[in-house]
C-alpha cells in the first residue's frame, strides 16, 4: 500500500469538488443551509414535546444527513468514472483496491466533517446551545471528549456511507443511474434515522436497522448533555461500527467483482 | 476457469527469463459473455493463440466486434478469460496481474481523462499512480507534450481540448511510465489524417526504441505502416497472422484489406 497513491487520489477528489461549483454547493452547503432555514423557522416551536424545540430534535439528524449524501457523491463519482472509461484505465495501473478504498474514505469524510462544523456553527448562531459544549456543569475535558465522540460518530457513519456508495456503484455504469440508485440507500435512512426521528411517530424500532439511526441518536444524546462514559453511547458506536464493517466487506467484494469480470 | 498445470508454470518461468524473447503469449484464449434474456452466449474471443516478441509491434486487425478490445482487456487485467492461458512479460494474467500492471500501460479506445484536470495535471496523476519521481514525470511529460504538439495547451483543462487533442493526451499518458509493453486500443480512431500521420510518426519513433507494442486497429494503412506482424481477427477468431507483406504475398493481393476480403468476403471497414 502506497501513501503517495492515496494522497494523489484524495487531491484529485478535492480538485473535482472545487472545480465543479454546482457539486460543491450541493454537497457542502446544502445541509448548513437547511439548518439555517429550520433554525430560523422552528427554533421556537415545541410541537414535538415540551423539553426540546423541533429544531433541537432535528439538528443531529440534519448533521447526519450530510454523511448520508456521501452515498450519492461516491456512487455518482464512481459511476461517472466508469462511464468515461477512467475506472477501467486506473484499474490497469498498479493502484490497488485497498488504496482506492482508503482514498475514497479519506476524501469523502472530510466534507461531512466540514458540514458538521458549519452546521453546528450556524445552529449556535441562530441560538441553539448544545449542553455538551455549553453546559456549565461540564469540565473542559468532558466537553472535549464529547466533541471528539460527535466527530467519531460522524466519521464512522461517513465511512458506512462511502461503503454504501461503492455498493451502489457496483450495480451501475453511469453517474445518472448511480445517482438514482443511491437514493434507495439514502431515503430509508433519511426517513427512519435522520432529521425526523422515528420515535416521534412511535416507530423507533424501524430505525434500528439503519446506520444513520445510531449516529443521529448518539449525537442527539451527546448534544443533550449525556456523559461520554454512558454505556448506551458506546453500544450505539459498536453497532454503527459493526454495520460499517459488514457494508465494507460487501462493498469490496462487489467492487472487485465489477473491477474484473 | 484456467487451471494452471506444472507445464504452464514452467512455461511462465521460461518466459520470465531475460534471455527469452517473448513478451506476450496467448494460448487457446476464450472469452464468452453470458447471453441476456435467453439469448445465446456471445463468443467475443474464441480460442485464439499468438505470441508477441519483445520489441515487436503486433497488430490486431479486424472489424468492430471482432474481439480485438476484449483480447486487450484480458491481457491488461480488465477481464478474466473464460478459458485458455495468457501471460504478459512472463506473468500469468489471472494470477499475477499485480506484477504485470507495473510493466504495462494502456491507451484505451476512449480518451479516459479527468476533464477537470489540465493536460499536465492528467499526466502527473497517472505518473503518480506508477510512483515515478515527480521531476521525472514533469520532464518526460513535457517532452512528450512537445513531441505531439500539445505543450502550449499543457495548463489548459482537458475538458477544453478538441477530440484529437484528447486522444493525443491519452497516448502521452500511456507512455509516461515508459512501459515495457504498451497496449494501444484504436489509438488513431477519430483523428483527422494530419493528426493520424503525426501519431504514426510518433509511434514509429517508439518502435525504433524497441518498445513492445500491441495495437488494435481497423485502419489497414496503420497496420501496414506500424506493425511488424498482424493477426487478422473475425468473430473472435484469428483468421490470418504474419508480417503484413508476407500475408499480402501469400494471398496474392495488393494490401491487407484485400487479404481480409479474400478470406471473409467482406470489407474490414464494414459497419464502421
Amino acid at each position: 500500500m502506497k501513501l503517495r497513491r492515496i494522497l494523489t487520489l484524495v487531491k484529485l477528489e478535492m480538485t473535482r469538488q472545487v472545480m465543479d461549483p454546482l457539486v460543491l454547493v450541493f454537497t457542502t452547503l446544502l445541509v448548513p443551509i437547511l439548518i439555517l432555514i429550520f433554525g430560523l423557522a422552528m427554533g421556537d416551536s415545541y410541537g414535538w414535546g415540551p423539553d426540546y424545540s423541533i429544531f433541537e430534535i432535528m439538528l443531529p439528524g440534519f448533521l447526519v444527513y450530510a454523511g448520508l449524501l456521501t452515498i450519492y457523491d461516491v456512487a455518482a463519482g464512481v459511476g461517472g468514472e466508469r462511464e468515461t472509461g477512467i475506472q477501467k484505465r486506473i484499474n490497469t495501473t498498479p493502484l490497488t483496491t485497498a488504496e482506492y478504498l482508503l482514498s475514497q474514505m479519506a476524501s469523502y469524510t472530510i466534507k461531512p466533517i466540514i458540514q458538521l462544523a458549519l452546521g453546528l456553527g450556524i445552529a449556535v448562531a441562530v441560538g441553539y446551545r448544545p449542553l455538551i459544549f455549553f453546559g456549565t456543569t461540564y469540565s473542559i475535558g468532558a466537553k472535549f471528549a464529547g466533541c471528539l465522540l460527535v466527530i467519531a460518530f460522524m466519521v464512522v457513519f461517513s465511512f458506512s456511507s462511502v461503503g454504501l456508495g461503492l455498493i451502489t456503484a457496483s450495480f451501475v455504469n453511469t453517474s445518472n443511474a448511480a445517482g438514482g440508485l443511491a437514493f434507495a440507500f439514502i431515503v430509508p435512512q433519511q426517513i427512519f434515522g435522520s432529521f425526523i426521528p422515528p420515535a416521534i411517530f412511535g416507530m423507533d424500532a424501524l430505525g434500528w436497522v439503519f446506520p444513520s439511526w445510531y449516529a443521529t441518536d448518539a449525537i442527539g444524546m451527546l448534544f443533550a448533555g449525556t456523559s461520554f462514559y454512558f454505556w448506551r453511547l458506546w453500544v450505539r458506536f459498536g453497532v454503527l461500527l459493526g454495520f460499517t464493517i459488514v457494508i465494507y466487506i460487501i462493498g469490496i467484494l462487489l467492487y472487485e467483482r465489477k473491477k474484473r469480470r | 476457469m484456467i487451471k494452471s498445470t506444472e507445464n504452464e508454470n514452467s512455461k511462465i518461468e521460461r518466459i520470465n527469463d531475460p534471455t527469452n524473447s517473448i513478451a506476450i503469449e496467448v494460448e487457446k484464449l476464450k472469452k464468452h459473455f453470458k447471453g441476456k434474456r435467453g439469448m445465446e452466449d456471445v463468443k467475443a474471443v474464441d480460442g485464439i493463440s499468438f505470441h508477441v516478441e519483445k520489441g515487436e509491434v503486433f497488430g490486431l486487425l479486424g472489424t468492430n466486434g471482432a474481439g480485438k478490445t476484449t483480447t486487450i482487456n484480458i491481457l491488461t487485467g480488465v477481464l478474466l478469460p473464460t478459458e485458455g492461458t495468457a501471460s504478459v512479460g512472463g506473468y500469468n494474467v489471472e494470477k499475477e496481474m499485480k506484477k504485470i500492471k507495473k510493466m504495462i500501460s494502456v491507451c484505451p479506445q476512449e480518451p479516459a481523462l479527468y476533464k477537470f484536470l489540465s493536460g499536465l495535471g492528467n499526466i502527473k496523476f497517472f505518473g503518480n499512480m506508477y510512483l515515478m519521481p515527480k521531476d521525472k514525470i514533469i520532464e518526460r511529460g513535457e517532452e512528450l507534450l512537445k513531441l505531439l504538439g500539445l505543450y502550449d495547451a499543457r495548463n489548459r483543462l482537458s475538458r477544453g481540448y478538441s477530440g484529437g487533442m484528447k486522444r493525443q493526451l491519452s497516448l502521452i499518458i500511456s507512455l509516461i511510465n515508459e512501459p515495457d509493453i504498451l497496449f494501444l486500443d484504436e489509438p488513431t480512431v477519430g483523428l483527422d489524417p494530419r493528426n493520424r500521420r503525426k501519431v504514426w510518426d510518433f509511434l514509429k519513433a517508439q518502435k525504433d526504441q524497441k518498445n513492445t507494442i500491441i495495437l488494435t486497429t481497423h485502419y489497414i494503412e496503420e497496420a501496414e505502416a506500424l506493425c511488424d506482424r498482424v493477426a487478422i481477427m473475425d468473430y473472435g477468431e484469428i483468421i490470418a497472422m504474419g508480417p503484413p507483406q508476407e500475408l499480402i504475398e501469400e494471398h496474392q493481393v495488393k494490401n491487407l484489406e484485400e487479404v481480409f476480403m479474400k478470406i471473409t468476403g467482406r470489407s474490414i471497414l464494414e459497419g464502421i
